[in-house]
């Protein structure tokens, strides 16, 4: 049992490419959710069209890369408009419905077989993201590593991984400086009650659309980071549940906060990729019995993201305010 | 501070009627306009801030609001009285938009309603506040109030990263916000959640916030209930001060000494129509209106 090996597969987990894509889709869903009372439930469906829309855009139309990060963000905003316009107006509980039914519909759509000319349908799709990678200032030989021990990541990740941070930093600031501005003020009013916002003259549908384009502007962001990750992108890759995984990671780290988000994001693929590696050294020692070994391989991680779901039980226990948020806030609703 | 503008039922004003002049508000000294119109359901008014017609709602069988004619003068304190289920808070919710009306036109401030909104009607000045407080929980009480503020330039998606765009104007509104909650004796919850308040002050708190928008018409609806009495009486007499400003008022309130202290005309609503309305001392000597309302047997203890 190596826990150094553990540990750095755990810490590069929770630094890499799939947490910055994490972070970034539970950012959006923060400002949706944490700040402006919307269920969003298909958070997903942002980054399905930032990564299709990439991937298409250069893989079938032979457009350029940049055209296709902005075609995917496009896509995404139409997305929010398309969601926003028939049911924000009605009952939140339509719009939970109404966002989880477009994602998997989009999802389902794009990977039939009928869509094959255009999307690779159920088969992936994949570009050449080269355009992106040009730009990268990190040399990338073989032998090129950058990290200690497991922490390791090639020049390409590690080029991958600056630029999303950056983004996860600019995008945190913005948010900040948005939400704490009166601007900020009529979200919050409008998740605690949208009748008193209405009653002061606030415009609720107007601000509940720009949280939603805002919001699924930077889902989509994560999606077309997922593609050029992955020069390409896979209908399985967007199943319902990385909408709850954001979820996941945003109560960690704390809805309605700044900074919650992104390190509940941190946290989720911690944990996720600690339980997953201590599992299989357990197994690669023979300390598991078989069956629970062919869990681990057959169904992608599905131990690890149970364990993780129990993380988040006992955290909810004991500290339902996630990491950073504010405890006497939480104990309001009781009253 | 003497109730030297609302009249007591023991002293009524002797009916000198100078010839009113609805382009100036009442002067000093001067008898106001409302005390010249008859005191008769649906009198219209020499300078009417509100004009409702054959406004009607129903739940189901039951009529719940079904006003014939309705105005309500400019500058002065109305009170809207009533028995449980009269149909007031519906009234209030029909003419704020907060509520589909079946069938009605009614007018505010010189401008038909013709597709009432709620957020419009409010940025066009029409304030309501709720018989159930809409306290915003996890708000602090001074941005509670600040929400209130009318015209804000931050609110505005473009100008709210930039701190410098909005700071002077938030700073003025943190002023006058801050003299509302001294006055509401909120001053020392600044900084707390809302939903930390208890019932009494999630009431002061909705009203200071409904004034922070500077209402020109500002409606009530039981603004004091659970507030202590003298505390609730000397606000409300802060916001008849207001009227007489200019702001209109309109509040609904079941205590009757509370209703003849302050306001200056009284619409009387039962089983969703106006049954009378006049000056208090007048009203509250309806027999109508005792008969529905305050009942025979306790009209003496009420005087
Ligand atoms: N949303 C609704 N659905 C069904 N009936 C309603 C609804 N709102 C009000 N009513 C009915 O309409 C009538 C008038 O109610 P309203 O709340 O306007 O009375 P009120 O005069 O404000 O009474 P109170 O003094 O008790 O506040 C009541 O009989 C009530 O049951
Ligand atoms: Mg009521």
């Amino acid at each position: 049992m190596d826990f150094d090996i553990i540990f750095g597969n755990a810490a590069r987990a929770a630094f890499g490419p799939e947490a910055v894509i994490l972070a970034l889709a539970a950012i959006g869903l923060n400002v949706h959710f944490g700040f402006t009372g919307m269920l969003n439930c298909g958070q997903v469906g942002f980054l399905l069209l930032g990564a299709y829309g990439t991937s298409v855009s250069v893989a079938t139309f032979g457009w350029s890369l940049w055209a296709g990060v902005l075609i995917g963000l496009f896509l995404s905003l139409a997305l929010a408009a398309a969601l926003g316009f028939p049911t924000l107006r009605l009952n939140p509980l339509l719009f939970a419905i109404a966002t989880i039914a477009a994602a998997e519909i989009i999802r389902i759509l794009i990977g039939s077989t009928d869509a094959i000319g255009l999307t690779g349908g159920p088969l992936s799709v994949s570009f050449d993201a080269g355009a992106f990678y040009d730009l990268n200032p990190y040399p990338d030989g073989p032998q090129d590593r950058y990290g200690i021990g497991t922490f390791e990541f090639t020049g390409q990740q590690l080029w991958v991984i600056t630029v999303g941070w950056a983004l996860i930093a600019l995008i945190s600031l913005a948010i900040f400086l948005l939400v704490r501005s009166p601007w900020g003020r009529v979200l919050k009013s409008i998740r605690e009650d949208e009748d008193a916002a209405r009653s002061l003259g606030k415009n609720v549908f107007s601000y509940k659309m720009q949280a939603l384009l805002i919001g699924g502007g930077i889902g989509g962001l994560a999606g077309v980071i997922d593609a050029i990750k992955t020069s390409g992108a896979d209908p399985n890759g967007f199943r319902p549940q990385v909408t709850f995984f954001a979820y996941a990671a945003l109560l960690l780290g704390g809805a309605a906060t700044y900074l919650g988000p992104v390190l509940g994001a941190v946290l989720f693929w911690f944990l996720r990729e600690w339980i997953e590696s201590f599992l299989r050294q357990l197994a690669s020692e023979s300390w598991l019995p078989g069956a629970a070994s062919d869990f681990l391989d057959g169904a992608e991680g599905i131990i690890s993201v149970a364990m993780v779901g129990l993380a988040l039980v006992l955290l909810m226990l004991f500290r339902p305010q996630g990491l950073t948020g504010n405890r006497t806030e939480l104990h309001l609703d009781a009253r | 501070m003497p109730d030297e503008l609302t009249p007591s039922p023991d002293s009524p004003r002797p009916a000198a009627t100078p010839p009113p002049n609805p382009a100036e508000g009442p002067g000093k000294g001067e008898i106001e306009p409302i005390l010249t119109v008859p005191p008769v359901p649906g009198a219209p008014k020499p300078n009417p801030i509100l004009t409702v017609d054959n406004l009607a709602r129903s739940f189901g069988g039951l009529r719940a609001v079904d006003v014939d004619h309705l105005e309500v003068e400019r500058g002065v304190v109305t009170a809207l009285i009533g028995p449980n289920g009269a149909g007031k808070t519906t009234l209030f919710n029909l003419l704020s938009g907060f509520d589909r009306a079946d069938s009605g036109r009614w007018s505010f401030d010189g401008r038909a309603v013709t597709a009432p909104a709620p957020d419009q009607l409010a940025r066009q000045g029409m304030i309501r506040t709720f018989q159930l407080t809409k306290s915003l929980a996890k708000l602090t009480v001074i941005d509670n109030v600040l929400l209130g503020a009318p015209g804000q330039a931050g609110e505005r998606l473009w100008t709210a990263p930039f701190r410098w765009r909005w700071r002077d104007q938030e700073r003025e509104n943190t002023g006058r916000a801050e003299e509302l909650l001294e006055r509401f004796n909120l001053a020392h919850m600044r900084d707390e959640l809302a939903g930390t308040l208890s019932g009494g002050q999630r009431k002061l708190l909705e009203v200071a916030r409904a004034l922070m928008a500077n209402p020109v018409l500002i409606m009530l609806d039981e603004p004091m209930a659970g507030v202590n009495p003298a505390l609730g009486q000397s606000l409300m007499r802060h916001i008849t001060l207001l009227a007489h400003e200019g702001m209109s008022v309109v509040f609904i309130e079941h205590a009757m000494d509370v209703v003849t202290g302050l306001s200056d005309w009284v619409v009387v609503l039962s089983q969703g129509r106006i049954i009378a309305e006049g000056p208090p001392w007048k009203v509250i000597h309806d027999d109508d209106v005792i008969d529905a309302y305050l009942g025979r047997r306790r009209a003496g203890d009420a005087l």
